[in-house]
């Protein structure tokens, strides 16, 4: 391993699309990088803000929360809920002077691996300029 | 011109003389200074102690939350508790109850709100008047009658431009007129701030550095005694996220539980623990805020508070179109959403 | 602490070739709480599964972690491995390292030290979790079949004949759908209505079967086994047990509206039976046309009734029946005439599609089985068949291909030479899809017994000039520009679902494909079910087909809801939402954001309705007091496995 900084992400997937959609980016052997640990959530929607803020608190470098897209969620509705209580906490962490790279959202559906596989990537470069996540982690 | 005190005064009297309510809950004068504080009047008879001036800053509707406990604990009251509680409302006040409502968390046959019009004027802000006033010892607030103050101090009484003292909240309020009442003592007004968020435009302005930097050191006060949770009207639950004193115990719950109660936030004001608990707090209030911004009135380090809320009631207006307090009988702001709900931000 | 069993599975070389899969059993063993960790070369091998059969029982384990592929894979495998050891099955977590690990990376330090996380946040969420059992449903052992076409009445024989009851719902007043307007089908060119007309009666007298035409389903309720329908039944004016079908009223009736079964080829009275074969036998006044409902006007048509069939007075009614599974088989449409403007379709009366080139050749279509011109009923001598009119255009019109067009195009140039025997039929094509059984004989019969002629390539305009259809093309084998002066141009039309489609899936919670199609659950092991518990799809309303493969799907769908209705309970998985009552305030932001109804207060405190639960959690994260959790996946399993990602290795 070189010396590059290497961020640190947890990824909040909803089981149906985006962790399906994980799913067979692993299946069609595409590659990126392996700073993203997957949490498999049944829904966005269920994804508490409190998540959130525990990955920064916790040292998470950037936070990844995908659903499915507008339409096609498992729930019907689930991630439009998802989408206005995630849009809050992104323009709170930005209010607070937080770098707004740092949070992330997207929409991956089950087939799409490719896409997966590019948010990845993308989200991973965009992180390393930026170092370590200092300022909301718990200093001890 | 402003409602008149003998008016209000005399809605209470009739409503205690003639039994119609439990209690009121009003201002009378404060023990220490020229301030109004908080009274709970139970008989007609001290009704004339009532006070209304530009003083009376409280949100009054903090106190149904406990009313509304002690409902929960004597389901069986009598006839005479079941009465509804009268309460002296601000139009922001009133916001408040409108949100208690929405959140069924007040009945709205359990209230009987007595709104006052603000029309053109409001509380002000202990703050300016300090450094408008330098050391001069202030002994009685009163509404000038063009809108501005009038402040005696031991060296006698003098005009204030309303813009001078009034509080941020009150010149940027959207609601001096009561959105919810039984009875309004005051005029009708329909005022609309000319920038409803301006005094967000100088933190809006800084690069995203300056901001944290801002933050940093405003959080980096908090001595997290909790004083901005517990005035606050919208922090009723039982059990707080911020700290674990608060898990209510019950008889059903297992060692397993409390052992297991999450963690978090420590409670060592570190930082990091201090951040956590303004985001959570700021989250837990979005959409419910009404900007009686008696948090960072109550906070004894002066952490502008106001700054965190009112962003987020901006946001929800901006972006969901989403007014706060206004209409109980809409869904929430976070059970809610719009097929055009902007989704920019999303990859 | 409980005692944790964790096993990595190898898979061969497809986890072990970048995780190293010792360091993570070794890694494992150290964690809080893991008694047992060991690993294996395929888990989900026998000896793999009585591995972890034996070690739970020799070291008395309370949970099992399996690291391995996608849950979706071997989930229940696993699970099963540790209820057959005697342990409950949801105390078994998967750790996904495969797909979203060791297939992902290649450097094996950081495949490894990923899935050490990932298989320590499973650790975690597993030492949480509770043992669960399903919640079981009853029945309802009856069903419905939404859309009356060759697709809905397969399905509701199938189901019928099974011994279930069935409500077939169909929206037009007669059963049949586009089946019954075909002339002949491809590729053995027996008459459709021949073939069609029996099971349309059958359907109809079958005593298993409540058909309910000119109806609409208007609500669906419920989820599996329990689904409630509100149906709309339109009033028809006419008593079918009155009429006699004398047909005396249409001989009267004063209003003229475009035939829809002869696709508006014809008209047809606002009174009126779409068909001779109609099932049920009987006229529907169309309230849309008809002056008569209006006190004043018309009635002219009651006054010849003898038998007094007509009655104004009708009204819509709601009908609530209760099914345990649904088969929608609301079939298709053709795609929009004005999105062809380029091929004059709605310009030229004698540019056609395919439907009603079809009511052209049958015999009981409008010119008698005659191949005739609708502009002046002179048989047409040269014509010219465009196929993937609307199809395969991603750019501007629809990027699937819409399947059937090949072979009925085939099948029209053929009975066009049958009718007109000295008359020329070209067909424009981009490829020939003839997959199916004898259809590639089919099309060479085409060629080369009726010599139509083929011409690969795309047409760019046509217009009108001297009395015939200017046709201009291209074909792309010889380079050469083609024009043809056309008597007549057939046009197959895209396929589309069928208009309300989209807002029929929105009422039973199913998902759209992206072309609009109603979506199956999987595309390759679940064609004929949605994501929808307990509601199945037959027919051309999930993708393109032709008769066969419609009628196979629907056979499919009714045997996947016999396999529900067979039974007389149904289970349901138990990570199900639960409220904590001392925390509850009674807010209903819980009950205001359940996809599913499952929320109701009750004295003031939410209450679960564990059966209608799918376990989303959108109720955890909206509320304010933590009031209600989604059991094995509460806010602490998400805490903790939160840690378990963050902790450096």
């Amino acid at each position: 391993m070189n010396d590059r900084f290497e961020p640190k992400i947890v990824a909040f997937l909803c089981k149906w699309c985006s962790s399906a959609g994980s799913d067979l980016a692993g299946v069609s052997r595409m590659q990126y990088p392996a700073n993203v640990v997957p949490i498999t959530v049944m829904c966005s929607g269920g994804v508490s803000p409190l998540y959130i803020f525990s990955a920064f608190k916790r040292g998470a470098d950037g936070v990844l929360v995908s659903g499915c897209h507008p339409g096609d969620c498992h729930y019907i509705k689930g991630n439009l809920y998802a989408r206005r209580r995630l849009a809050l906490v992104k323009e709170l962490l930005e209010h607070v002077g937080l770098e707004p790279e740092r949070f992330q959202m997207s929409w991956v559906s089950a087939a799409e691996g490719a896409k997966y596989t590019e948010l990845i990537k993308d989200f991973v470069d965009t992180l390393r300029p930026l170092g370590p996540q200092a300022k909301l982690r718990r200093r001890v | 011109m402003t409602a008149s005190v003998e008016e209000i005064r005399a809605e209470v009297k009739k409503l205690l003389d003639e039994g119609a309510v439990k209690y009121v809950i009003g201002y009378r004068n404060g023990s220490a200074g020229p301030f109004a504080a908080p009274a709970f009047f139970t008989g007609a008879g001290e009704a004339d102690e009532l006070v209304w001036d530009p003083t009376c800053f409280h949100n009054l509707a903090r106190f149904l939350a406990d009313e509304r406990r002690e409902d929960v604990c004597a389901p069986e009251a009598e006839e005479d508790g079941k009465k509804p509680v009268g309460v002296v409302v601000k139009g922001c006040d009133s916001r408040a109850v409108a949100v208690l409502l929405q959140e069924k968390f007040v009945d709205r046959d359990a209230v009987y709100l007595i709104g006052v019009s603000c029309e053109d004027g409001g509380v002000i802000d202990e703050g300016k008047l300090a450094r408008k006033l330098g050391t001069a010892k202030v002994e009685k607030i009163e509404f000038g009658v063009d809108g501005g103050f009038v402040v005696t101090t031991d060296e006698g009484p003098i005009k204030i431009e309303s813009a001078d003292i009034l509080d941020d909240r009150c010149v940027e309020c959207r609601a001096a007129y009561p959105v919810v009442h039984d009875v309004v003592i005051g005029e009708q007004v329909d005022r609309k701030p000319e920038e409803p968020y301006g005094s967000l435009d100088e933190i809006e302005s800084l690069a995203p550095e300056e901001r944290w930097e801002f933050w940093e050191r405003e959080l980096g006060k908090c001595i997290r005694c909790y004083a901005c949770r517990s005035i606050c009207p919208m922090c009723y639950c039982d059990e707080c996220v911020a700290d674990t004193i608060a898990f209510a115990v019950t008889a059903d719950t297992t060692a397993d539980e409390k052992a297991q109660k999450i963690k978090w936030v420590e409670r060592s004001p570190d930082n990091s623990e201090n951040f956590f608990y303004h985001l959570v707090r700021a989250m837990h209030l979005a959409g419910r805020c009404i900007d009686c911004n008696e948090c960072e009135r109550a906070c004894p380090v002066d952490i502008p508070l106001r700054l965190l809320n009112k962003k987020l009631e901006k946001e929800a207006k901006e972006l969901f179109d989403y007014d706060v307090g206004f209409d109980p009988d809409v869904p929430s702001l976070i059970s809610s959403f719009r097929d055009e709900d902007p989704e920019d931000f999303i990859r | 602490m409980k005692k944790t069993g964790v096993f990595v599975c190898h898979c061969g070389i497809n986890i072990a070739g970048t995780v190293d899969v010792k360091k993570l059993t070794e890694e494992l063993a150290k964690y809080p709480g893991v008694e047992f960790s060991e690993d294996y070369v395929y888990m989900c091998s026998d000896p793999g599964q009585n591995m972890i059969i034996d070690a739970i029982k020799e070291n008395d384990l309370d949970n099992v972690v399996v690291a391995c592929c996608s849950p979706t894979l071997h989930e229940s495998t696993f699970r099963n491995a540790c209820e057959a050891a005697g342990l409950n099955p949801f105390l078994c977590e998967i750790a996904n390292v495969r797909e979203q690990c060791s297939w992902v990376h290649r450097d094996m330090d950081e495949a490894t030290e990923k899935a050490i996380k990932i298989t320590r946040s499973i650790t975690e969420k597993v030492q949480l979790n509770e043992a669960l059992e399903p919640i079981s449903v009853p029945v309802t052992q009856r069903a419905l079949v939404v859309g009356g076409g060759v697709a809905g009445i397969q399905a509701a024989l199938d189901l019928a004949n099974s011994g279930y009851e069935t409500i077939l719902v169909e929206r037009s007043p007669s059963i049949g759908g586009h089946m019954s307007q075909l002339s002949e089908t491809f590729p053995t060119l027996d008459c459709s209505q021949c073939i069609l007309t029996p099971k349309m009666v059958e359907v109809s007298k079958h005593p298993n079967v409540k058909l309910m035409t000119y109806s609409e389903v208007q609500e669906v309720t419920g989820f599996v086994g329990n689904f409630r329908v509100k149906i709309l039944k339109k009033p028809t004016y006419v008593d079918p047990g009155a009429c006699t079908l004398c047909d005396e009223c249409t001989k009267v009736c004063p209003v003229v509206l475009p035939n829809e079964f002869d696709m508006g080829l014809t008209g047809r009275r606002a009174i009126y039976i779409p068909f001779p074969q109609a099932v049920p036998a009987t006229f529907t006044l169309d309230d849309k046309g008809c002056p008569g409902l209006l006190p004043i006007a018309c009635g002219k048509c009651a006054d010849v009734c003898e038998p007094g069939a007509i009655d104004y007075d009708m009204k819509p009614e709601i009908i609530e029946e209760e099914v345990g599974a649904i088969v929608v088989a609301t079939g298709y449409d053709l795609y929009d005439k004005e999105k062809m403007a380029e091929y004059g379709y709605g310009k030229y009366p004698d540019v056609l599609d395919g439907l009603q080139f079809e009511r052209l050749l049958s015999a009981s279509g409008p010119t008698g089985g005659k191949v005739l011109r609708p502009s002046d009923h002179e048989e047409p001598k040269e014509v010219v068949f465009i196929q993937c009119a609307g199809s395969r255009d991603p750019e501007l019109h629809c990027a699937y291909c819409s399947k059937i067009c090949c072979m009925y195009t085939a099948k029209h140039a053929m009975l066009y030479k049958h009718h007109v025997h000295d008359g020329q039929a070209y067909i424009f094509y981009i490829d020939i899809r003839s997959g199916g059984k004898d259809y590639e004989e089919f099309v060479q019969r085409t060629v080369e017994e009726d010599n139509v002629l083929y011409l690969r390539g795309k047409v760019s305009k046509i217009f009108e000039e001297g009395g015939k259809l200017k046709v201009w093309g291209v074909d792309t084998l010889t380079g050469k520009d083609i024009e043809i002066d056309a008597d007549m141009v057939v046009l197959a039309m895209a396929m589309r679902p069928s208009a309300g489609a989209a807002e029929f899936a929105k009422k039973l919670k199913i998902g759209l494909d992206k072309d609009g199609f109603l979506a199956e659950a999987h595309p390759k092991l679940r064609p004929v079910e949605s994501v929808t518990s307990g509601v199945f799809l037959a027919g051309a309303a999930q993708a393109p087909k032709d008769i066969p493969e419609a009628v196979a799907q629907a056979s499919g769908a009714a045997a996947k809801a016999i396999n529900i209705l067979s039974r007389d309970q149904l289970f349901h998985a138990p990570m199900v939402a639960r409220v904590n009552e001392n925390l509850c305030t009674g807010c209903e932001m819980c009950v205001m954001v359940c996809p599913y109804d499952a929320i109701k207060l009750e004295e003031d405190v939410a209450t679960v309705n564990e059966v209608l639960c799918e376990g989303c959690g959108t109720c955890m994260a909206t509320c304010l007091r933590a009031a209600i959790e989604v059991k094995n996946l509460r806010t602490q399993h998400v805490y903790d496995m939160i840690g378990a990602c963050l902790v450096e290795i």
